[in-house]
């Protein structure tokens, strides 16, 4: 188990590294000009003002002098100049970051019990009318896009119902939420309107997440409604599991106490998928509910070619990605002895 | 076609096999469904019914109605066909054959070369694909916007013989190039999964006595591995391969739904979609610039996913004796 950490913690500054170099090949496609708003915070007004930006930051340097420079800069956490927000990157990241961790937080965590659940219910009920159905569910759910998905719910719920708004929060709430009164602890609303004791911002708060993270999860609990069902399959027909029923005991503490933990183990190894469809997902998410978090920033700035704003959002999903394999993979290896020993 | 044949006598992967055949006939006849302009100059560029902003709904002229700024909707999705056929089929080809280069080179040569080219491959992988896409999209426009691209001209001449038959030596047009960024990208960031595949197959295979008796009649290393390897190792990565067209299409229409796709106006699926954007608090009332090309995208990958589905089950040894 120890050696086995160790050899993956040795392999995430590898991997980072590896990282920033591609993300900085891709930094150094564009020319100087380009380039400069890495380090400049507003746009000069004086002709010639942007030569001496290149020459004062030496952007016609050697290629690695320029790569360390940068490197030096990311480390301190000064990812450049975002034209789109006008402000610097990485205060925009920090500034919309509690947004999308608040909407994927709410949409991870029913989803991983939803998926599982349906998929046991499909597993036990193998070839029934509940699987097919489950199956063919799962498949046209894999084949909706995501923004297509959000469009209908947007049209349905919002454009003809008018239950559930676009947006993070309504005015009227945003407003008390930004004011001296309301203290921001952890900046998710839903928690800090409950620790602020303000039941009208949790409702105002939930009502704007609820398609959000419908949209969101639904891809995702098709995945793991797949995975559970066809690992769950798999456990079922094996020969302890015909002792446990021979011993006599009933169906439910078969598969729940008996099946369940070794079928959840393949499970957890789509954890890294899981969290890429999120990464993913809030871009295009975030886009249609216009939920200001850091997908719909990107997104927004792809638009406008504002490439220095997608290369430092790009870096720092990239560095999350490798950070939560890593994470998954030593979850892993807790759940199954067998990768320990390996 | 002992495959085949499952294929076709299993329900879900025949539905999925009609959805697929049932648009490539839509791709084939398009001229016919919805013949272009006599004066058009590209018939892939969506007619424009004048330039009001308002989305019009269905009508005689218009049997699926308009988009924001008059784009024919049927007319779209018929032409927009082909783009998905080319697009998935191109990034697939592209991308597998990239895959199955890094993973052979790397499983054929072991030692340090499979230790760099892995260490590699694992880098491109530690991005979330969608996001690394429009990343380099964004980075391909810039860089192909400004009119020099340098040696990055020549991937994009070779995608578009391939997927246009656009001889090399003539200039690329605006129009194909920025369809092109989208696709490049969508490559640049997909190839890990069949490299990694194939070279799990090939370790396996290149102990094997055949290669021993290849080598020992004088066979070089690109005969025994091309000649040899490859041809008994490439099959699970087709499955897998034809698989993923329904999924680089989606991609692709997703880039085209953040507004990095083809040239506005340019018969494309998502970008159709993304018209839909400025409209979300009218949409009850404009429905059908959702519906008809959600439902169309929905339907094609629906096609792709129920073929490798099944494709999946029949191949997979452990679940045939599920199968009742």
């Amino acid at each position: 188990m120890r050696t086995y950490i160790i050899r993956r913690l040795l392999i995430l500054p590898v991997l980072v590294l590896g990282v920033t170099i591609l993300i900085f090949v891709l930094i150094s496609m564009l020319t100087p000009y380009e380039r400069a708003a890495l380090y400049v915070t507003d746009i000069p007004k004086r002709q010639g003002a942007i030569d001496d930006v290149i020459a004062k930051y030496g952007l016609d340097d050697p290629i690695h002098e320029q790569y360390l420079r940068w490197m030096g800069k990311v480390v301190r956490g000064d990812l450049g100049w975002s034209k789109t927000d006008k402000s610097p990157v990485a205060e925009v990241i920090r500034r919309r970051l509690p947004a999308t961790v608040e909407l994927t937080l709410f949409a991870s965590l029913p989803m991983v019990g939803v998926g599982i659940w349906l998929g046991i219910q499909a597993a036990v009920n193998h070839n029934k009318f509940i699987d097919q159905i489950l199956r063919v569910n799962s498949i046209i759910g894999w084949s909706i896009p995501i923004f297509v998905f959000a469009l209908i719910v947007m049209m349905i719920f919002y454009a003809r119902l008018q239950w559930f708004p676009p947006g993070r929060l309504s005015d009227w709430a945003q407003r008390i939420v930004l004011s001296d009164e309301f203290s921001r602890y952890t900046q998710l609303n839903t928690i800090d309107s409950l620790l602020n004791g303000r039941g009208d911002i949790l409702l105002d708060a939930v009502r704007h997440l609820v398609l959000p993270v419908l949209s969101l999860s639904y891809l995702n609990w098709a995945l793991i409604l797949r995975v559970t069902r066809s690992s769950m399959l798999e456990t079922l027909r094996q020969d302890y599991l015909t002792t446990a029923r021979a011993k006599g005991l009933t169906e439910r503490n078969v598969v729940n106490k008996h099946a369940l933990p070794n079928a959840l183990i393949p499970v957890a190894t789509i954890g890294g998928l899981v969290l890429i469809a999120l990464l993913n997902g809030v871009v295009i998410t975030e886009t249609v509910f216009n939920y200001p978090g850091i997908g719909s920033f990107m997104a927004q700035a792809a638009i406008t070619l504002d490439v220095i704003s997608v290369l430092g959002i790009a870096l720092y999903a990239g560095v999350v990605l490798v950070v939560g394999n890593l994470v998954v993979d030593l979850l892993y290896a807790f759940l199954d002895p067998r990768i320990r020993l390996a | 076609m002992k495959t085949l044949r499952q294929l076709l006598r299993n329900p879900t992967s025949l539905t999925g096999l009609i959805l697929v055949f049932f648009f490539a006939v839509i791709a084939l006849a398009a001229p016919v469904i919805a013949p272009p302009a006599e004066n058009a100059r590209d018939p892939y560029i969506i007619p424009r019914d004048g330039f009001v902003v308002e989305p019009q709904p269905p009508s005689r002229e218009h049997p699926l109605g308009t988009t924001e700024g008059q784009y024919d909707i049927l007319y779209g999705i018929v032409w927009g066909t082909r783009t998905a056929f080319r697009v998935g089929l191109v990034i697939t080809l592209f991308t597998a054959v990239m895959g199955v280069m890094v993973g052979s080179i790397a499983a054929f040569y072991g030692g340090w070369v499979d230790d760099v080219l892995m260490r590699f491959t694992e880098i491109f992988m530690a991005f979330p694909f969608l996001l690394a896409a429009l990343t380099l999209t964004a980075v391909l426009q810039t860089v192909y916007g400004r009119g020099e691209a340098g040696i990055l001209i020549w991937g994009a001449k070779v995608i578009a013989l391939v997927a246009f038959g656009h001889l090399p030596t003539r200039p690329l047009d605006p129009v194909s190039l920025r369809l092109m960024t989208g696709m490049m990208a969508l490559m640049a960031f997909g190839w890990m999964t069949y490299a990694r595949l194939i070279r799990g197959d090939i370790l396996s295979l290149k102990e094997r006595d055949f290669v021993l008796a290849a080598r020992t009649m004088g066979a070089g290393d690109f005969r025994i591995l091309f000649r040899h390897i490859l041809p008994n190792a490439i099959y699970p990565t087709l499955v897998v391969a034809s698989m993923d067209i329904g999924s680089y299409v989606l991609s692709f229409a997703a880039l085209g739904f953040l507004g990095l796709g083809a040239q506005i106006g340019y018969a494309d699926w998502g970008q159709m979609i993304s018209f839909a954007r400025n409209w979300i608090p009218r949409l009850a009332q404009h429905w059908y610039i959702v519906l008809f090309p959600g439902a169309t995208i929905m339907l094609f990958v629906l096609g792709w996913n129920l073929i490798g589905d099944a494709f999946r089950d029949i191949l997979d040894p452990r679940l045939r004796g599920a199968r009742g």
